[in-house]
């Protein structure tokens, strides 16, 4: 089944655009399988049965081959996917999925891309997957408007080979942004499809079409060829900073494999090469900042840009953000030009011609070759950005940004103190981690506690009146609380927090922020003001009115019982019987025809 | 109670019956019509053995000649492998012959094997005679048990062996796997049928 459809195989592609006046142009990726996500633009409805590639689609969207052959030359041959799903996204793959340039990465590389889905796509989530996302963390809901690339690339010597290399990637397209389980993942399959072949990803397919869907707190097992991974996607109820799966003593990574976390990337080791500068960083991250990253590899690029938009977690980085950006991107134009501002977007590069294109953003993190954890990070000050030129610029954050929060000299300290002790990374990973984690809390505590007072009292909830509305976000009011029960309570560091707080809220990340809250917060409101009617004597209050009004009423609450099952309402259990049987009452009162009429299902 | 997870693969030749056994074992039923397995499907089941909790993670695999070179993700790391036959195929136990091979050069070095004959309701059709079968499998130290998936004869049985077979945990957390596999090397075939 895996590999049906080969009625589209071998069908020439259009020419990637000519950029060979670049050094990128050196690699073209070419040819090869992609894995089938199943019958194309399918609408998942309620009780629809699950069909075949359902399970395997609630985890990716597909998987591709990319490769580079000297004799094929440039083209893709697609298996299984419907051509609407792929024309358009698999010329970016192509190029995403290989490293820039040839250098350094010989043998195996793993990173990440991500790319803006086609506005002309339809989302095809069936509603089983809308209400596991409901339940999970802001940073690790579904993306709605991009797609993941997890690749897994081969180069080696292969003297049988005409170009005298084997080059080959393993991708997996995703909208779930669990990093760490599809590097786990690839890691188990690359290898082996690199020897194996077709039969592998047919087998591999086979296996995640029996998964259980990615619901946040449950412990999935997942087997996948020969070894069982037991992953755990957090929840919004989770405390944050804490892990609920354990690996345990006696495992053997043959049998089955514990990840103690699906997303979390080991932030020391990405900031090594920066760690002076993180607090900063943390900054320019939560104000939504133009910033690119300079890196040596793809790997790396990706590493440090999943990490700089990790840092402000539990917060959601609300921007777009690119772990391996190339010139290739759809979006290269557009993030690139110089008539306009640089936009609020991180974007992780590792094409040298991006030095001079990317000159005029204010913001640049340049990272060399991380592999020399052991030595020191020497880059103690900011740098000039005049003084970022060539490609042999120094490691180091090239910015003209002031932080407005002063400098914590303790955290330096301590993970100083960590690299002379030969902590081991992970230990590292953890303080660093906690640090942000209680930054980004002191943070946004008062923001919360703001808007938790805009939320109407309970009693102001009348069943005969429509829900009462939020109050509206004041900035003013926001700066006052601010004196009394502002950072200072959770946090030791000084600086102009107002002045920071003054950027956020015009920043996407308060947008997003707010926006979602406000609507948490509307939905709570929906449903106190649904449970308060569902305690009303309907009947009686009924009898004292017309039957128009009746109707009115029982269509009214129909509308608010299809609300409640769409948006998932957070309603005491119960409450939706409850009102089923008051609709079903309210019915049995009218005149016979008129239940006929409204006993029917509400026409679409 | 102490909980071991086991990996088991089953093995053996196309349409001898490896998923049906598995079927059997694991949900105790039987369908005559099942599609070929793609790659390997994956099933577990825990059983009690005296004070400790086997979960067997069985990998029950593709007999397929196209899935062949996959069968080393499936045994590697493996506690027990069963390798199965069709008692009205000689070819079939010449597969087995193959994989026993296979697993003695590549497989992990404390492997438990068991050797199934399975279709024992089929006596009538039989090619591979119990005797020549059950001399191979005491040559090398296999367990071996004729079964039929069919009618449920000595499936748990198969899975009972294995777990007398398992190498208990010592203290240390080592396991004295050489000791009790050479201690225990002739294998029983109680109950057989037909």
């Amino acid at each position: 089944m895996a590999l049906q459809g080969s009625e589209e195989m071998g069908e020439p592609v259009e020419e990637p655009e000519d950029l060979d006046d670049q050094d990128a142009a050196s690699i073209s990726p070419a040819e090869e399988i992609t894995m089938p996500p199943g019958p194309g633009g399918e609408e998942g409805s309620e009780q629809a049965p699950l069909l075949p590639w359902d399970r395997f689609s609630a985890w990716l969207h597909c998987i591709c081959v990319v490769g580079f052959d000297l004799e094929l030359g440039q083209a893709v041959e697609v298996s299984g996917v419907p051509k609407t799903l792929w024309s358009d996204m698999k010329s970016y793959i192509c190029y995403l999925s290989f490293p820039d340039s040839n250098s350094g990465c010989l043998g195996d590389t793993q990173f990440c891309f991500r790319f803006r889905q086609g506005s002309n796509r339809k989302s095809s989530q069936g509603c089983f997957l809308e209400t596991a996302d409901r339940d999970a963390p802001p940073c690790l809901k579904r993306e709605q408007g991009h797609y993941y690339g997890y690749v897994y690339f081969r180069q080696v010597r292969d003297k049988s080979l005409k170009r005298g290399y084997f080059q080959k990637s393993l991708v997996l397209i995703s909208k779930l942004p669990y990093v760490t389980f599809f590097h786990c993942l690839l890691k188990i399959m690359a290898p082996e499809y690199f020897e194996k072949q077709e039969p592998c990803l047919e087998a591999a397919c086979n296996d995640m079409d029996r998964w259980p869907a990615p619901h946040p707190g449950r412990i999935l097992t997942l087997p996948i060829m020969g070894v069982v991974i037991k992953v755990r996607i957090p929840t919004c109820y989770d405390k944050p900073g804490t892990s609920q799966l354990v690996q345990s003593a006696q495992g053997d990574s043959l049998v089955s494999i514990v990840l103690p976390t699906i997303h979390e990337v080991d932030l020391f080791r990405c900031f090594h090469p920066v760690f002076f500068h993180i607090q900063m960083l943390w900054e320019l991250v939560l104000l939504g900042e133009a910033l690119v990253v300079m890196a040596p590899s793809p790997a790396e690029s990706s590493d440090t840009v999943l990490a700089l938009v990790s840092c402000i977690s539990p917060l959601r980085y609300c921007s777009d953000f690119r772990p391996y950006f190339t010139i290739h991107d759809s979006e290269f134009k557009e993030y690139t030009t110089r008539t306009q501002a640089p936009p609020s977007v991180i974007l992780g590069v590792t094409n040298p011609f991006f030095a001079k294109t990317l000159q005029h953003w204010p913001h640049i993190i340049r990272i060399g070759d991380m592999k020399q954890t052991g030595e020191r990070p020497a880059q103690m000050k900011v740098k000039k950005l005049k003084n970022l030129k060539t490609l042999d610029s120094k490691p180091g954050v090239y910015t003209a940004y002031k932080p407005y929060l002063s400098k914590d000299e303790e955290i330096i300290k301590q993970l100083q103190k960590g690299v002379q002790q030969k902590r081991p990374s992970a230990a590292q990973n953890a303080i660093l981690r906690r640090y942000f984690l209680e930054l980004t809390q002191s943070f946004i505590i008062p923001l919360e506690r703001y808007v938790a007072s805009l939320m109407p009292l309970q009693k102001s909830i009348c069943p005969w009146k429509s829900p009462p509305q939020l109050r509206p976000f004041n900035q003013q009011d926001f700066m006052k609380t601010l004196e009394k029960a502002g950072p200072q309570l959770t946090s030791r560091l000084k600086g102009d927090w107002i002045g920071l707080y003054r950027c956020f809220l015009k920043s996407p990340n308060f947008d997003g922020w707010f926006r979602s809250r406000r609507k948490e917060m509307t939905q709570k409101l929906e449903a106190l003001h649904l449970e308060a009617l569902c305690e009303e004597d309907l009947q009686q209050r009924i009898q004292k009115h017309t039957e128009v009004e009746a109707v009115d009423l029982v269509l009214k609450l129909k509308d608010k019982l299809t609300q409640a099952e769409r948006e998932q309402l957070p309603l005491q259990p119960g409450t939706l019987t409850k009102l089923r049987s008051h609709i079903e009452a309210l019915i049995r009162t009218l005149p016979e025809d008129l239940q006929g009429i409204l006993h029917k299902p509400p026409t679409p | 109670m102490a909980l071991r997870e086991l990996k088991v693969c089953l093995l053996g030749d196309t349409g001898v019956g490896k998923t049906s056994i598995v079927w059997r074992f694991v949900e105790d039923s039987f369908d005559p019509n099942i599609n070929p397995t793609i790659g390997a499907s994956f099933m577990t089941k825990t059983v009690q053995y005296q004070n400790e909790l086997h979960k067997f993670l069985i990998w029950d695999t593709a007999g397929q000649e196209r899935f062949r070179a996959l069968a080393p993700m499936y045994y590697r790391g493996s506690a027990a492998a069963v390798i199965v036959y069709d008692i009205t195929k000689e070819d079939s136990f010449q597969t087995l012959k193959n994989w026993v091979k296979e697993l003695r050069q590549h497989g992990p070095p404390n492997i438990v094997v068991a050797i199934a004959g399975n279709k024992c309701d089929l006596s009538d059709a039989r090619e591979v005679s119990e005797k020549d079968a059950k001399d191979y499998a005491e040559s090398i130290h296999a367990i071996f048990v004729e079964t039929s998936a069919k009618n449920a004869i000595n499936i748990n049985e198969v899975f009972t062996e294995i777990s007398k077979r398992i190498p208990v945990v010592d203290a240390a957390g080592g396991s004295s796997a050489k000791s009790i596999k050479l201690g225990r090397q002739v294998s029983e075939s109680r109950k057989t049928c037909c």
